[in-house]
């Protein structure tokens, strides 16, 4: 049997049905030296991970049409593949209890809106020094 | 970049642009610092992320607008609502701040004669999206288009 080839993913998944969002975080994420895989909401997000488990970490907006962010970290979290992956959910959201239930469903770490270029830089070095330190290609 | 429609909405919101939006918070239309602040991450090499930014904004802010007055029309409170609240969370993340802040009020409200207040604060949203497009398209027109 061959030794399965392992590599550092440099790919990070962005859901997020807001066009303005989508194209700042996919910028920010760029400006680490990520490559964004980008999706227009959960929907899309879920039927790509069935499929595609190769990210080094997701950044779901919390209210998406179809599937929302928390429904998605719910199924990641019963597919061992993708429960390795961290997750950073955005959200305009300043209820406490919904806060409280996103962790306890399994998101990484909370970045509320707005926020700046710099504070996503902090939150996203943040979200990976959580990741495993490889990951199987796809 | 906006479709022919949506640029015809734009134009016509900006032709009715107030001196003021009916709901003043006191706060101003746009906070440059803020939308100025997304130059750090302009990547070599790319167009100019601020004025895609901008661009973006511009033409969503007219669909969900339009989609606003629709469904206050057919008095569907989750599509407001949902409208109002991607609203917010754009306008917010650029420094968009009277916007955000009409948005959140048109969000919290919870009470019977909801449309009526809806109808009310989505003039204000109109008439302060007309503003802010003048504010957005200078800064559009000074970065060169």
């Amino acid at each position: 049997m061959s030794k399965k080839t392992q590599k550092v993913s440099r790919r990070i998944l962005v859901a997020d049905d807001d066009p303005v969002i989508r194209h700042l975080i996919t910028s920010l994420v760029e400006k680490e030296q990520y490559d964004a895989v980008v999706v227009n909401d959960g929907k899309e997000a879920y039927r790509l991970l069935q499929k595609d488990a190769n990210f080094c970490a997701a950044i779901f907006d919390k209210i998406m049409p179809h599937l929302q962010g928390l429904d998605l970290i719910r199924f990641m979290s019963t597919d061992e593949r993708l429960s390795r992956i961290p997750v950073l959910m955005i959200t305009s959201e300043r209820d406490l209890q919904l806060i409280a239930e996103s962790f306890a469903a399994g998101v990484t770490l909370f970045l509320p809106k707005p926020f700046t270029a710099e504070q996503f830089k902090f939150t996203l070095r943040l979200l990976l020094s959580n990741r495993p330190a490889f990951s199987e290609t796809a | 970049m906006a479709m022919s429609s949506e640029i015809d909405d734009l134009q016509r919101l900006i032709t009715v642009a107030p001196e003021t939006t009916d709901l003043d918070t006191g706060c101003e239309s746009v906070d440059m610092a803020v939308l100025t602040s997304f130059e750090e991450s302009q990547l070599d090499g790319e167009p100019d992320l601020v004025l895609e930014l901008i661009d973006l904004y511009l033409t969503e802010t007219v669909r969900l607008l339009v989609a606003m007055r629709e469904a206050l029309t057919n008095k569907d409170e989750l599509s407001i609502k949902r409208a109002a609240h991607s609203l917010r969370g754009s306008s917010s993340s650029l420094g968009i701040l009277q916007m955000a802040f009409i948005c959140d009020e048109l969000e919290r409200t919870e009470f019977k004669d909801m449309f009526a207040i809806a109808s009310e604060l989505l003039k204000c949203m109109e008439q302060e999206f007309a503003r802010v497009s003048q504010i957005l398209l200078a800064e559009r027109q000074r970065r060169g288009e």
